[in-house]
């Protein structure tokens, strides 16, 4: 459809209220955006709580296994694995980890790093409904 | 023969049942077919059934756009197997806050505001209302209102898009014989030539 046609089928209250309602749209997304930032990095090494600290604290924390040496970096707000002396080094596959409940885990060494505190990230349903 | 008034007015108002029971039934025939299109979650609604009360409120006025919404959640519910079901109180919630402001708007704003405007409020309306007892019935958590803005942008889209076929629609249904004489509220009696006393639409 033509813009002109479009146009002609508003009324100018039509469209101040559209553009209201848009605006009003936008402050809500910035205002709501996702603050689902965790907060505390804890390590846990054989279920046993070995480090837990701010995310914002940065530094670099040398973890030993049974496998050898794990290297977890927090710098920036992330943490993730720098280093592994595994065999499959899937631990530093799986990335950086900010939010709430994500996980890097190294198995061999028998390492759990994870994230707490904030808010509950986005995709995870507590019930659906039609 | 002469047409008397009281029997133009007899007319009518018969023509308006009718031509408000096709309406709510086509909105329950939209409102079902939605349920049938795959969507990204079950809140998001293209809400076609809309368009039918946005024609009857332009049409036919306030309690004629009320009764259809109505009608059409009440009937789609027992269509779809959802009566009383989480969905259907989120649907009645949407639905009536979205019907409170379009019936609000029309009767603040008369002939100022177009089908687009009134559309477009009514989806918000529609969203909100949703969310808020989506917030007091089911999940009280703060996470839902993160999916407020997204929510809201989408009913925006969708509410000036159904108030354009409204708008198409109307255009449509005013050149029309049986509803030149329709405008909102009541009254505004037809006066038909006598040849089209009965009209065969």
């Amino acid at each position: 459809m033509a813009l002109g046609d479009l146009l002609r089928r508003t009324t100018l209250l039509d469209r101040v209220l559209v553009l209201v309602l848009f605006a009003a749209a936008l402050l809500s997304l910035f205002l709501l955006r996702p603050g689902a930032r965790g907060e505390l990095v804890i390590v846990e090494q054989g279920g046993r709580i070995v480090y837990r600290a701010p995310l914002e604290l940065e530094r670099t924390l040398r973890l030993s296994g049974p496998q050898g040496e794990t290297v977890l970096n927090i710098a920036g707000g992330h943490a993730c694995i720098i280093s592994a002396s595994c065999p499959h080094k899937v631990c530093m596959g799986m990335g950086e980890i900010a939010r709430h409940g994500e996980l890097l885990a190294c198995v061999p060494n028998h390492l759990l790093v994870r994230i707490e505190g904030g808010e509950k990230r986005d995709g995870d349903y507590d019930l659906l409904s039609r | 023969m002469t047409s008397s008034v009281a029997e133009a007015e007899e007319l009518d108002r018969m023509r308006r049942r009718i031509f408000l029971g096709l309406f709510a039934a086509l909105a329950v025939a939209l409102h079902t077919l939605e349920a049938l299109l795959p969507s990204p979650a079950p809140w998001f609604r293209l809400g076609f059934a809309n368009i039918l009360t946005l024609t009857a409120l332009f049409l036919y006025g306030g309690r004629a756009a009320w009764s259809l919404t109505l009608t059409r959640i009440g009937v789609g519910s027992l269509v779809l197997g959802s009566l009383f079901s989480p969905g259907f109180f989120l649907s009645l919630a949407g639905g009536t806050l979205a019907t409170a402001l379009m019936v609000g708007a029309r009767a603040l704003f008369g002939q100022r505001i177009g089908p687009v405007g009134v559309s477009a409020l009514g989806a918000c309306g529609h969203a909100a209302g949703q969310l808020l007892v989506a917030w007091l019935l089911l999940v009280r958590h703060p996470g839902l209102l993160n999916l407020f803005p997204v929510f809201f942008l989408f009913a925006l889209g969708t509410g000036i898009a159904n108030g354009i076929a409204a708008s198409l629609l109307l255009d449509l249904l005013r050149s029309h014989r049986a509803f030149c004489g329709s405008t909102e509220g009541p009254g505004a009696p037809l006066s038909f030539p006598e040849k089209n006393k009965r009209t065969p639409t």
